[in-house]
């Protein structure tokens, strides 16, 4: 009798091997209470490649020539798509109110590059380009936002702007209706705002995918993304960062992220009401 | 004078330190070619040896044979010799020499000395300890003392130890780790000599207290004295240093510090007795806590927490009315109690004025423990029910708006347990709290149906957790009022749809069944295999017909899930339906179609496969592979080996699976072949692991050299195959990879072995159980033993118990299959060493099973108060009768107090 989801089990030595792969791969780590965590997540994979085992499934992802496009799938799978707008905003007021400012004062011709690095399905670049906008900075210096995700179905709803309800629960109502529009059961993003954000897939644990957006970058956005990394991948990534990135550079991480217990080359700093971690 | 390439020379000399050898660096160093040296007494070569008394070290090598060592720091050079490039701090070059004997057999004939030119090293470090000086630029001196750090050798760890006081911390931080990697016992000296001068310093004490625990060098001595100083901060810094030094030699030090006459002295030794976990000092720190001193009572408890002797609980309880000490002792009461501290935690609940969340927080460490140890923890839930009155009941619904997310789960805990609207409502709300969400679920669920009202309403509640967490409680609840609501999420929620279908297959009702069924085509993947499964659950009577047309839907998604619907149920009326789909035009269905039919007893079955093996495109051929596997009888043997020379990897994987499986042993040689050669990897391990299945010398001999491959994914198939046979050739790898440098691969032998025992097996298994630094592989090879369950691994775990490193594994591990090894356990009683016989007392504790129980009662006459302690409490515990009679005569005429105390207790149950 074939399996069905449920009779897919995840021994602990196949746990161990694919978690340990797709924290090699991805930096996403699943610790030893997460086996059915990831078993929930792979199974339908795993299943719809008509395998049986996730022993097999390991082999596909380690072995299988085309085992790229097979990885697109398990990221997708694995990354959690659940942000909203105006999402802990004063980091967003620090770039706005004092680093944006800053900036251009010393370069006003130069363009200001801000990437948001784990931007799942869009809400934090666009709640940085409404928040540029309601202050008139779109009209007072060349700025570029990157908003990039590992995720490619991620991006692919960033790339079609289209939000419900939940998205908008921190947003005021004033914001939501200059910036969307209602349609039925979904708000979509004007054009002209959305136009702003250059929407990429980009893995944080590969460096070409790093060094293409963090080069020549002042401000990068990382948050709620280090929670499920290991203390091995945050600290990759923050070296690759640090590297890349412009100097002076701010890096912002989410509010239950520190990152004072790492050793690290950023500085942390307070900035207003928030804080930051600075390359100098 | 030319560059030499290295650093290094060397010359020997006989007994009467003549020289014998002399290499070209020395010569080109000295300027004394070897036709100069050679012959001459080192005393003419080196006119100044004996001035300087470096004579005396090269008679010692001589006369007592030891290895003499030459510091630069101390002694600069062996001779006299210009640097071979320009040093800024020495004229003259530095050397670093050992001087050792040479021997023929037993007789020391000579010495051979080498000697090193270490000056640019220390010029190195002494600039890096000139950077570290630099009081004005912490970035210089953080370099400096990185690069300290890292150099592979240090002459000198003094700038270190200096930088121990730096009032940076990450320099701080940098110097301990370079002196925990470079120090050695000469470090240790400084340090201590320096915690001694300048204990006032708190950043130096601060630092040196870490590099004496991360340094493993033996600095109790010396600690153990200071503690009887006059001084009083060297006393509570000592006492502070051995409770970081993890040592249990310093416990008999630090008991006798309890009289300091000093409180602070008083407060560091309880500290370290507790991070020592000294049971010795149960007794004293006991006192400590009852005396209500609260500032050595709160450290005492502590400690005791720390040291877990569940014998001081009793004593404890009274400290709950101490208004200072009452959360402290709440929270060790949790840890340490048994189900005694029940009444009075509960009792202090119940008060207006109760520290409720700590006395949840009790409530729950208690429940957690028993539940892990002994699968009881519903014991603790059933005395906390009736004992909590309304007021308890009022402040834990109080404390819940209160408390934090960390915090959360105990109330959630202690709540589940209660009963009553308020309590199910407020237990509602928090599924929207993650850190509480499992509890509360665990909890409605034990309610039934009286949550599934509010469970309903939460079905409309705008955050998407409880939302979430609503339906994927119906489901388990299981209660009709669900069905329809549940039907509404599942067409239009789109983000619950999925765990929407799962709680729709537990409830098990038909009104579901359009619903899903109308969800059978969707277009993801997830969606449709929750869909399906939920169908299969319901089993509706109308599957059957509605089957036979979809399996003709235009919509391949229809088809493939019909296919898997039809192919579960093996409805005859689709049996030609689902051949027909074996060559449906879309590759999805005729996968599906071909992974069930093995299961349909139909003739056409070997033909389909066998055409779908020979001429589909590649996944269909890989399918059909998978899909011989379940075909009966030798007819699959002929079509599998052709299997495996498919050009496609898949296709020869699952060929070489489904061979394994089969056991066709006519494949051995091209299984052998692929082992050792196929391109893909996945198809190597596939072969290796078939030919695990197969066994025999011929498979141990393909899969012993694949052990020792570089890659791990092959080493350890080919460990897993070894593990499977028989033959006696395949122990001797598996105990070769026990020593393995990599430790998943220790794992995976330990496994093995754990699976096939073998000569040797045991021994492997308790030396990596005992003393593999990893613990992941310290725990597998508990496992093994485990898993192995000879009488020889049962009594190796027997006696693991009495490591107190491993004791804790060996006992849960033993537990849990102790049912089926009562006796070989119980020998365990019969062992020398009372540690082990307390050991085997804790695990039978943990066996409810009447022979555990007589081998308990047997231990009630052990010699040792312990051990007899542990049998009472665990008869008393196990709630058996059995042994009354003993007990109660042990109450009256035990020698021992405790035992009789917890006796007296056992009787009183």
């Amino acid at each position: 009798m074939p399996f069905y989801r449920d009779t897919l089990g995840l021994p602990d030595s196949a746990f161990a091997l694919l978690r340990d792969l797709i924290h090699e791969r991805t930096g996403l780590y699943y610790d030893n209470g997460k086996n059915e965590l990831l078993t929930d997540k792979l199974s339908p994979l795993v299943v719809d490649r008509g395998f049986n085992s996730f022993l097999d499934y390991y082999y596909l992802l380690r072995y299988d020539s085309g085992a790229e496009e097979e990885w697109k799938r398990v990221l997708n799978a694995l990354s959690v798509q659940e942000t909203y707008f105006w999402r802990e905003i004063d980091q967003v007021h620090a770039v706005v109110d004092i680093l944006v400012p800053q900036y251009f004062s010393q370069n006003p011709l130069t363009p200001l590059r801000i990437w948001s690095s784990a931007c799942a399905t869009g809400e934090e670049p666009l709640t940085l380009a409404m928040a540029l906008s309601e202050s008139g900075w779109f009209d007072r210096g060349p700025i570029q936002i990157y908003g990039s995700d590992a995720s490619t179905a991620a991006i692919e709803k960033a790339k079609r702007g289209v939000y419900r309800e939940r998205a908008f629960r921190n947003l005021v109502p004033r914001l939501r209706s200059k910036y969307f529009s209602e349609r039925e059961r979904h708000w979509e993003i004007q054009m002209e705002l959305h136009r702003r954000i250059n929407w990429r897939v980009a893995n944080l644990a590969k460096e070409d995918d790093v060094s293409m957006l963090a080069t020549n970058t002042q401000i990068i956005f990382c948050r709620n993304l280090f929670i499920y990394f290991s203390e091995d991948s945050i600290l990759k990534t923050l070296k690759m960062f640090y590297r890349m990135m412009s100097s002076p550079g701010y890096l912002f991480v989410g509010a239950s992220e520190s990152l004072l217990r790492l050793k690290t080359d950023f500085e942390f700093q307070e900035l207003g009401a928030a804080f930051v971690y600075v390359k100098r | 004078m030319s560059t030499p390439a290295h650093a290094i020379g060397i010359f020997t000399t006989d007994a009467n330190l003549v020289v014998r050898s002399w290499d070209s660096w020395l010569a080109e160093v000295t300027g004394v070619s070897a036709d100069d040296a050679q012959g001459k007494a080192i005393v003419k070569l080196f006119p100044e040896l004996e001035g300087r008394n470096l004579l005396s070290r090269f008679e010692r090598v001589l006369t007592e044979g030891v290895v003499e060592i030459l510091a630069p720091i101390f002694h600069h050079y062996l001779f006299a010799c210009a640097p071979i490039h320009p040093s800024k701090n020495f004229e003259k070059m530095q050397h670093c020499v050992t001087i050792a004997p040479l021997r023929d057999r037993e007789l020391i004939v000579g010495t051979i000395v080498t000697v090193e030119d270490v000056t640019p090293r220390l010029d190195r470090e002494l600039e890096l300890a000139g950077q570290l000086r630099r009081a004005d630029d912490e970035a210089l001196r953080l370099h400096a003392a990185e690069a300290f750090a890292e150099q592979d050798e240090i002459q000198t760890t003094a700038p270190l130890v200096e930088a121990l006081g730096d009032e940076s911390w990450r320099v701080r931080r940098m110097a301990i780790d370079g002196l925990a990697r470079h120090g050695g016992p000469d470090a240790i000296k400084s340090l201590l000599q320096t915690l001694r001068d300048e204990h006032n310093n708190l950043n130096v004490l601060n630092s040196a207290l870490q590099v004496l625990a991360l340094s493993g060098v033996d600095a109790i001595g010396p600690l153990i004295e200071w503690l009887n100083e006059a001084d009083v901060d060297l006393r509570i810094y000592s006492a502070q240093a051995l409770g970081e030094q993890c040592d249990p030699r310093a416990v008999a030090a630090l008991i006798q510090a309890l009289e300091d006459e000093d409180a602070n002295v008083r407060y560091h030794a309880i500290e370290a007795l507790g991070k020592l976990r000294a049971a010795e000092a149960v007794e004293q720190l006991t006192e400590a806590a009852e005396s209500h001193d609260f500032y050595l009572a709160f450290p005492a408890l502590d400690a005791l927490t720390r040291i877990g002797d569940p014998r001081t609980a009793s004593r404890l309880v009274p400290l709950l009315e101490d208004d200072m000490l009452r959360v402290p002792a709440a929270d060790a009461l949790g840890r340490l109690g048994d189900e005694d501290v029940v009444a009075p935690l509960v009792a202090l609940l119940n008060r207006p004025d109760a520290p409720t969340l700590v006395i949840a927080q009790a409530l729950t460490a208690l429940y957690d423990r028993f539940e892990e140890s002994y699968q009881e923890g519903s014991l603790i839930a059933d005395l906390v029910r009736p004992a909590i009155k309304a007021t308890g009941a009022q402040n834990l619904l109080d404390t819940l708006g209160e408390t934090g997310d960390d915090a959360l789960r105990a109330l959630a805990v202690v709540l589940g347990w209660l009963e009553g609207e308020a309590i199910e409502r407020a237990l509602t709300r928090l599924l929207g709290r993650a850190t509480a969400r499992k509890e509360v679920v665990e909890a409605l669920v034990r309610h039934g149906s009286r949550s599934a009202t509010l469970l309903i309403e939460q079905l409309d509640a705008e955050d998407f957790d409880i939302r979430q967490a609503a339906v994927i409680t119906l489901g388990r609840i299981g209660d009709t009022r669900a069905v329809e609501p549940l039907v509404g999420v599942l067409t239009t929620d789109p983000e619950l749809v999925i765990p929407a279908a799962g709680a729709l297959a537990k409830i098990g009702d038909g009104r579901a069944f359009e619903a899903l069924l109308g969800l059978i085509g969707h277009p993801e993947a997830s969606v449709r295999q929750a869909v399906i499964a939920a169908i299969n659950s319901l089993g509706h009577p109308e599957m059957a017909d509605r089957a036979v047309t979809l399996l003709e839907d235009p919509n391949p998604h229809v088809r493939e899930s019909a296919v898997r619907i039809a192919g579960y149920f093996g409805y005859a009326k689709c049996t030609e339906l689902l051949m027909k789909r074996c060559n449906d035009e879309d590759e999805s269905v005729r996968r599906a179609a071909i992974e069930h039919i093995p299961y349909l007893e139909d003739e056409q079955v070997t033909s389909i496969l066998a055409d779908s093996l020979s001429n589909g495109p590649a996944r269909v051929r890989a399918s059909a592979a998978q899909a011989f596997a379940h075909v009966e009888g030798t007819i699959a043997s002929s079509y599998l080996l052709a299997g495996l020379l498919d050009s496609d990897d898949w296709v020869r994987y699952f060929a070489a699976r489904s061979i394994g499986m089969h056991g066709f042993t006519e494949a051995v040689e091209e299984l052998a072949r692929l082992a050792q050669t196929d391109v893909a990897n996945h198809v190597r391990i596939a072969a290796i692991e078939s030919l695990g299945q197969m066994g025999g010398a011929r498979a141990v001999a393909v899969l012993a050299p694949i052990v020792e491959s570089d890659d791990t994914d092959l080493a350890r198939a080919a460990l897993g195959g070894l593990g499977l046979i028989g033959h006696p050739d395949a122990v001797q790898p598996l105990l070769a990879a026990v020593r393995s440098p990599n430790p998943s691969l220790r794992m995976d032998a330990l496994r093995a072995l754990g699976i096939r025992g073998g000569p040797g097996a045991v021994d492997a298994m308790e030396w990596s159980a005992a003393s593999d630094p990893d613990a992941g592989v310290a725990q597998a090879a508990i496992d093994a033993l485990a898993q192995l369950a000879t009488p020889e691994a049962i009594a190796t775990l027997t006696w693991l118990t009495s490591d107190p490193n491993r004791r804790d594994a060996s006992i849960d591990t033993l537990a849990k299959v102790g049912k089926d090894h009562i006796e070989l356990i119980g020998n365990g009683l019969t062992h020398t060493q009372p540690a082990v016989r307390r050991g085997t007392v804790e695990v039978l504790g943990r066996i409810k099973h009447s022979r555990a129980s007589d081998f308990l009662s047997r231990a009630l006459d052990d010699p040792d108060a312990l051990v007899r302690l542990a049998a009472v409490r665990a008869l008393s515990h196990l709630g058996t009768r059995i042994a009354e009679r003993k007990i109660v005569a042990m109450a009256r005429t035990d020698p021992d107090t405790n035992v009789r105390r917890t006796a007296q207790k056992a009787l009183k149950k």
